[in-house]
């Protein structure tokens, strides 16, 4: 690969233990990916969740057991992480990821993970991180059917670029309504950050301008590929001439 | 195993998922799943069994907690010379009141196995010994950056018949909590419903899974377990 392409996907050359990511939400998908990253030796992580621990997260959300229930997710991620890693940073943030912090927040890392579990979050994560030219992993789950993509400054897509913009309110089953497959968030988290460590060690994503989706039940998996979409607001320029 | 209120309130997003529902869950609580390997590559595994609410789960791996261990998910730094089985199973039985964690004792008969094996040699013998006493089974293969998982259920193509013919190849990395997640995943659903589950391979290839169908090889003995 031309090294003035690499270098698109680079994101410097320091070890983990001076590298930071963000993760939005630390319930099912965010807390694999944060397990995950902290035993991988990212220096430092920034957790955000404003919710409390509820007995009906206990199927999915790995940071957290019975007797966690009541108790405020980002001090007891927090907790769990520090005792796993004395020596890592660990941020815990009991706010929603909104448009007062989000650029912010975003600028302040070196990858975003998204693992919230409500559309108009995860819009607002693509569109800063779009932005702030920062890599961001995208990642849904519903019922058996786990979806990730990666976003990172360049001729591949954006979430808007494929979606346009979220579904109005109660177009989609929530998580209450659908279900969700506890393994399968973990198998989606764990995924996630494996993605973003790629990303930190200057590879090229898995799901960089690809849309993977996988059906646990079939096993099925496939892979779109999202191109920059002319008039994306978030991306803003012309697509390329292809 | 019958479904009570804090049961259903606990399960509440599994019980309406298609494939588990109210039966599956209490197939799931009425499992006793042996679990070869407890290293820091199998725990987020275990863990989702525990969160899954299986009912018996016993943890086979005589190894201490190793220096690659630590810092793994239940691995702090202290636990480090301790014996996994010990503390895998005080670590996660704190999860669930409705899941009971034990060190496997040889006499033991599962009503299912799940293999994180760390060494090709032993999930061939573990395999072999799930496929001997007639319950499905679950195989993890690292092989560094990816790896597979092969599913055995009853009267399906044997793992070795699905095994990688090199075996298991390099050390698991990031990408291990993956696989452990998915092998604990194709355990939850072939308990559930077991009438729908399918001998499979899943590999996983720099983040990217891929299934296929396992076929029962030539001349090989699990050929005689479709006859039982």
């Amino acid at each position: 690969m031309p090294a003035r392409r690499r270098a698109r996907y680079w994101v410097g050359q320091m070890p983990l233990s001076q590298k930071s990511a963000l993760v939005i939400g630390a319930g099912g998908l965010g807390g694999p990916a944060l397990y995950t990253l902290a035993a991988a030796g990212v220096g430092r992580l920034v957790l955000m969740d404003a919710d409390a621990v509820e007995t009906s997260n206990l199927n999915r959300q790995p940071l957290f057991g019975e007797a966690d229930v009541g108790a405020r997710k980002a001090a007891v991620a927090a907790a769990r992480l520090r005792a796993l890693r004395p020596d890592a940073r660990i941020e815990p943030l009991d706010e929603r990821f909104a448009a007062a912090n989000a650029a912010a927040l975003v600028r302040g890392v070196d990858v975003v993970i998204d693992g919230s579990d409500d559309f108009a979050t995860k819009f607002l994560a693509n569109d800063v991180a779009v932005a702030a030219r920062k890599p961001l992993v995208h990642g849904g789950i519903l019922r058996t059917t786990a979806q990730l993509l990666t976003v990172v400054p360049g001729p591949a897509g954006c979430l808007r670029c494929l979606f346009e913009d979220p579904p109005p309110p109660d177009a989609m089953p929530s998580n209450a309504d659908a279900g969700v497959l506890g393994a399968l968030a973990g198998f989606a988290g764990a995924l996630m950050a494996a993605e973003a460590l790629r990303l930190l060690a200057g590879e090229r994503g898995a799901y960089v301008g690809r849309l993977l989706t996988f059906e646990a039940r079939t096993a099925r998996a496939r892979l779109v590929m999202i191109r920059r979409r002319e008039g994306c607001p978030a991306c803003r320029t012309p697509a390329p001439v292809a | 195993m019958t479904l009570d209120p804090e049961r259903i309130e606990r399960y509440a997003r599994q019980l309406v998922i298609p494939g588990i529902g109210r039966e599956g869950q209490e197939r799931l609580g009425a499992a006793r799943v042996r679990v070869v390997g407890g290293s820091s590559a199998a725990v987020p595994g275990i863990l989702y069994l525990t969160l899954a609410g299986i009912g018996a789960i016993w943890i086979d791996d005589p190894e201490p907690v190793g220096p690659a261990d630590s810092g793994h998910w239940i691995f702090p730094p202290h636990t480090v010379g301790e014996p996994r089985e010990r503390v895998v199973v005080e670590a996660l039985q704190a999860r669930s009141r409705f899941v009971l964690l034990e060190p496997h004792r040889p006499e033991a008969v599962p009503t299912a196995t799940v293999v994180f094996a760390s060494s090709a040699a032993q999930a061939v013998a573990a395999a072999e010994r799930a496929r001997r006493e007639k319950v499905p089974h679950v195989v993890v293969e690292w092989d560094g950056e990816g790896g597979s998982v092969v599913t055995v259920p009853l009267r399906a193509p044997c793992y070795a018949c699905g095994r990688s013919i090199g075996g298991a190849g390099r050390p698991p990395s990031a990408s291990a909590s993956a696989l452990s997640a998915l092998a604990a995943e194709e355990l939850i659903l072939l308990l559930a419903d077991p009438a729908a589950a399918r001998g499979r391979r899943i590999d996983l290839t720099r983040g990217v899974p891929s299934v296929r169908a396992t076929a029962r090889l030539a001349g090989c003995a699990c050929a005689a377990d479709i006859e039982r």
